[in-house]
């Protein structure tokens, strides 16, 4: 499909999303969007599987929430927070990235950990296990209609930067990288440091996210920071299929549309989502994506038949 | 001041003793199949709800810790052979998630079956009480089962080192393909294994309740610390695991009568620190 055209879907779903879903609902699938996407720069296109994303996403939520519950406008809090996180995923980044495979798995997880438990104990600061609460959202969007679009547009923005980022040369270098590193590195690239750049762009573009999610709710749960979250993120990206750009926002609407239904009849919805989980990995691999591409498929065939 | 820390250095060496028995685990696992095994930690949990609830029925702490892990190892068998063994073929992330979301469901199940409500379990009665060592009375449970933790060390490392069975998890660790060419039933070494590594997680998780009394969030809160293990110890070193188990131990207990709050981010300090100055883990060749 031309990539206009998909624009244009994204465009028609923002539009008649909340007549279909409650408006949070919505307006969670479009910040989850983000971070699945951002998610899969470095799962689909780089090929590097870091099960840390949830510290950035946290963090980035708890700088830009501390600071606009001290006062500070829109316009200073949501650049530092991203700013922040930025150099904190350079500096993650450097330990992790020189691991591959297994190694970066675990040092992502445990790095997530770390600051999941500096968050904890830090009850002056974060507000501990009960949160970040009373986080202000700035006068102008304190309705929720203009909260809907000022996430919209920041939803389109990232998509649209992340767009251009992957068509970019970079995009391609990162692609060849998960082809084959040893060949991307005989050909002169230097693999570590553009799989860091993968790490650095991926992670910011998730703590963006958590800056405007810190103003959904008007709090930063703790367990936004949590390890279970960081797998959530992967669950999304691989629902909605790694192998395109957009697949992923689609793993993320499926997600928090699951996580809505379920969470609506049964406390223990995780346990669903688990066998979603398995379910999708065990007979669908490519994810919606894939799905829909083989629905298309026989739907061609059966109409294309003599 | 001495004697609490004397204290203290007790409580982390049998703290680090079950970590080591856990973080044994995860490193067979990972070594042998190349899996993250993320259902670890709730397999942890299982060994220790099934020991409570045996030890319950039957009236003895004794024969809830010999059946409670032998139940884990079955639900092992069953997430290797019904899934694990499904995904060699995919990608290193399938398997991941497959583990993920059985960690989940592991994970409600147990809130499901006994509740969101933690339990304690008594130690047995002729473990009950305290020993006094001369310089401190110290709990009878914590020498006893750092005493048994102890010989299940040697007893694995000789099984590791000693035996044909041993030869060939080493083996399988080195170079799967080789093991498989000569002729070796992988399909039957990956189960073993993965039994192996369960039971290790269901017998820390029997062990710990006595100490840490039962939760819900149990496995959750031990799977980071297995990890941490496994990068200080490094990919896939068995020794490696038991000595990196017991130093978090040991630095997560003595944090505790400097700065009780940092307990919990010290390892992750220590795992920083290692990556700087050694980053193939302080026992790990590769």
């Amino acid at each position: 499909m031309r990539d206009r055209n998909i624009y244009l879907i994204i465009l028609a779903f923002i539009v008649i999303g909340p007549f279909l879903q409650p408006r949070v609902t919505v307006t969670e699938m479009l910040i989850f969007g983000i971070v699945a996407v951002a998610s899969n720069i470095m799962i689909g296109y780089t090929g590097m599987l870091s099960f840390g994303q949830a510290m950035f996403f946290g963090i980035g939520a708890y700088v830009a929430g501390l600071l606009l519950k001290a006062g500070m406008p829109l316009i200073i809090a949501m650049p530092a927070g991203i700013l922040f996180v930025l150099v904190l995923s350079i500096a993650v980044g450097a330990f992790c990235v020189p691991r591959t495979g297994l190694y970066f798995i675990c040092i992502t997880f445990a790095f997530n950990q770390m600051f999941y438990f500096i968050a904890y104990s830090w009850t002056d600061l974060t507000g501990g296990e009960d949160g970040l609460a009373g986080i202000p959202r700035p006068s102008l969007l304190d309705d929720p209609v203009s909260f809907y679009v000022f996430v919209s547009v920041v939803f389109l923005a990232c998509i649209v930067a992340m767009k251009r980022i992957v068509d970019s040369p970079l995009g391609l270098i990162f692609q060849t990288i998960r082809e084959n590193p040893e060949r991307a590195a005989a050909v002169g690239y230097n693999v570590k440091l553009y799989k860091w750049i993968s790490f650095t762009i991926a992670s910011t573009f998730t703590g963006l996210a958590g800056t405007v999610y810190a103003m959904l709710y008007y709090i930063v749960p703790i367990d936004q920071i949590h390890w279970l979250k960081s797998g959530d993120f992967i669950f999304m990206t691989l629902l909605g299929g790694t192998g395109s750009f957009f697949g992923p926002i689609i793993g993320a609407i499926g997600y928090i549309w699951m996580y809505d239904t379920f969470a609506l009849f049964w406390g223990r919805w995780p346990l669903l989502m688990g066998v979603v989980f398995v379910v999708v990995v065990l007979y669908l691999r490519g994810g919606i994506v894939e799905l829909i591409g083989k629905v298309n498929d026989r739907y061609q065939r059966a109409r294309g038949a003599p | 001041m001495s004697i609490l820390i004397a204290g203290q250095v007790l409580n982390g060496l049998a703290t680090g003793m079950l970590y080591a028995m856990v973080g044994v685990g995860l490193t067979l696992v990972l070594g042998v199949l190349n899996i993250p095994n993320f259902a670890h930690g709730t397999l942890y949990a299982f060994g220790a709800y099934f020991t409570f609830t045996v030890a319950n029925w039957t009236d003895s702490f004794y024969l809830g810790v010999l059946i409670g892990p032998l139940l884990v190892v079955l639900i092992g068998f069953v997430i290797e052979s019904q899934g694990v063994r499904r995904l060699y073929g995919a990608h290193h992330d399938y398997q991941l998630l497959f583990l993920f979301a059985i960690a989940l469901i592991l994970q409600e199940t147990v809130i499901l079956i006994w509740g969101p409500v933690g339990f304690s379990l008594l130690p047995p009665k002729n473990l009950a009480g305290g020993v006094d060592l001369g310089f401190i009375v110290y709990p009878k449970y914590r020498l006893a089962l750092m005493l048994f933790t102890a010989t299940l060390v040697v007893a694995l490392y000789l099984l590791m080192t000693r035996t044909i069975v041993g030869a060939i998890l080493r083996a399988g660790i080195e170079n799967r393909e080789m093991v498989k060419v000569l002729g070796i039933n992988i399909n039957k070494v990956f189960l073993f294994t993965f039994g192996l590594g369960a039971y290790l997680a269901g017998l820390a998780g029997a062990l710990s309740t006595p100490i840490w009394g039962l939760t819900p969030s149990m496995g959750l809160d031990i799977l980071p610390i297995c990890f941490v293990i496994v990068v200080i110890a490094g990919l896939g070193s068995i020794l490696g695991a038991i000595g990196a188990g017991i130093i978090i131990g040991l630095a997560q207990s003595l944090t505790t009568v400097w700065w009780p709050e940092a307990s919990n981010v010290v390892i992750y300090f220590m795992m920083g620190l290692v990556i700087i100055f050694r980053p193939q883990g302080l026992f790990g060749s590769r």
